[in-house]
């Protein structure tokens, strides 16, 4: 075990960063997951994409601990989200579709406090959320609420928000969704950076040319069920993410 | 069984500055009201009353009835709208995605209803020397009860705050059974004042125990055996935690 620069232990051997194994879940008698399995690999770029509706949110929300399921397994890092959810939710970082932030406290108080949680203490947390901001050009608002920042901003803080405990896995739902092409283009760069560095990525979204331009490997989710996996090349087979997507979807 | 100290201590600390922040709105009030029932039932009506024969004055029983109601209130309150509000607003996700024990987060979250309940409290009695000083009989009893109290009620707000649909169903279990039972436990007359089926009817009433508890802890005189306030009071606080804790477990409300 190793731990990384937050204290969080990492067994070094584990190769997969998500396990799902059988996963079922229903909203009342709508079955929203249904016998979902597969893997992401420590370190991948890996896409999860679906119509709406299809399960991605609920499947992130399972892996997060944000929802309950009815079998199955999910690990994290070889840790079992249910048993030992403590030490599987420090390896993650979330940057949820919603701006779901403290409507009391300012962008650097929100990361202090969300790094605190984790176990950082103020001192490092402060220094660490002083960088994310600068590194996401919130700097200036530093001592703003997020009301006053404009959509594309609070992506931004959404994103500072997830990467605050330096998770090793980091969760996007959408983060690129009504983005303007600069902040598209800086979070683009900014993940790449995150993979090359050895950050287990796992992003959804709805633009095909993303997912295709950023990941190694790819799932395709449809009515609850996994109806395609594996590395790009084999995904894709010469068609474009596109084509592939309509195919396996088209069943309505 | 604490594994995240730092955890804790961040969340507890935002929730006592979420209420210093507007103390206006949460610590003033309360010492306002205070200072009206002490002049206007303490020192305008209660020199009138006949109260020579229980070695008081009315004042002096009224303060720590004032002291328990308003450490309720306040503790209720402060949880019960600190987590609706993270449930509406949906930021109690910050919480629940973190490397918390379902027990540490209500501790967390506990932290700011005790301290809300015990600094009004303090206030309460602290008013009471601009009208009549008075010490504290049992110093050391009076802190097991106000943490007690202050569990109890800070756990049962965050209990209603996951029960409550919106703003209007928040305020039901405070306004239609928290208050009419603190009322009716002693916290402005004693028990022998009232018919002999309602004083039979209040040994049934919590409140009345924990009323009681801080009345003796502060005057040395109480109207229920004291061993009843001291277990009761302790367990109510043990069961509304784990129950909290339960519940959190559960993801009742919180997990889809």
């Amino acid at each position: 075990m190793k731990p990384t620069d937050f204290g969080i232990p990492m067994d070094k051997t584990t190769k997969k960063a998500v396990s799902i194994q059988n996963l079922t879940k229903y909203y009342g008698s709508f079955k929203a997951l249904d016998d979902v399995s597969f893997e992401v690999g420590r370190g991948d770029f890996f896409a999860f994409l679906g119509p709406n509706g299809a399960g991605k949110t609920t499947t992130i929300n399972v892996i997060t601990g944000l929802s309950n399921y009815q079998s199955g397994q999910v690990n994290i890092f070889g840790y079992n989200t249910t048993t030992q959810y403590t030490q599987s939710r420090r390896l993650v970082g979330l940057c949820a579709q919603e701006f779901n932030f403290d409507p009391f406290l300012t962008l650097h108080q929100l990361l202090v406090y969300q790094a605190g949680y984790f176990g950082i203490v103020p001192k490092t947390a402060s220094k660490r959320a002083d960088e994310l901001l600068e590194r996401f050009q919130l700097m200036e608002k530093r001592n703003l609420r997020h009301r006053a920042l404009s959509g594309g901003m609070r992506k931004r803080l959404l994103i500072c928000r997830a990467l605050i405990h330096d998770p090793a896995i980091l969760i996007l739902d959408e983060p690129t969704a009504g983005c303007d092409l600069e902040l598209k283009y800086m979070v683009w760069e900014y993940l790449q950076q995150l993979n090359r560095e050895g950050k287990t990525i796992f992003l959804t979204t709805h633009y095909m040319e993303e997912a295709e331009k950023l990941c190694k490997t790819i799932g395709i989710i449809h009515k609850g069920r996994i109806v395609r996996i594996g590395d790009k090349k084999e995904v894709l087979q010469d068609k474009t993410l596109e084509a592939v997507f309509l195919e396996v979807t088209a069943s309505g | 069984m604490i594994t995240n100290p730092i955890g804790v201590i961040a969340l507890s600390k935002r929730e006592i500055v979420r209420f210093m922040a507007v103390s206006s709105q949460t610590i003033l009030p309360p010492l306002v009201s205070s200072a009206l029932f002490m002049y206007i039932f303490g020192v305008a009506i209660g020199n009138r009353i006949a109260f020579e024969a229980t070695g008081f004055s009315y004042l002096g029983f009224l303060v720590p009835g004032l002291m328990t109601m308003h450490l309720i209130s306040s503790a209720y309150e402060n949880t019960s709208s600190s987590l609706f509000i993270a449930r509406w607003h949906n930021h109690i996700q910050e919480v629940l995605l973190a490397p918390l024990s379902y027990f540490e987060m209500v501790l967390g979250l506990l932290a700011g209803g005790i301290a809300r309940g015990v600094m009004v409290c303090a206030g309460v009695y602290g008013i009471s020397f601009f009208f009549s000083p008075m010490g504290v009989v049992h110093p050391f009893l009076l802190s097991y009860f106000i943490i007690n109290i202050a569990v109890i009620f800070s756990c049962a707000g965050m209990m209603g705050a996951l029960w409550a649909e919106d703003f209007g169903m928040l305020n039901l279990w405070n306004v239609y059974v928290i208050i009419p039972l603190v009322f009716m436990g002693g916290v402005f007359h004693p028990m022998t004042m009232l018919p002999p089926l309602i004083q039979t009817i209040s040994k049934f009433n919590p409140m009345f125990y924990l009323v009681n508890g801080i009345r003796y802890s502060v005057i040395g005189v109480t109207d229920a055996p004291l061993l009843s306030c001291v277990v009761l009071s302790l367990i109510l606080a043990l069961g509304f935690f784990f129950l909290t804790v339960y519940l959190f477990k559960r993801g009742y409300k919180l997990r889809t």
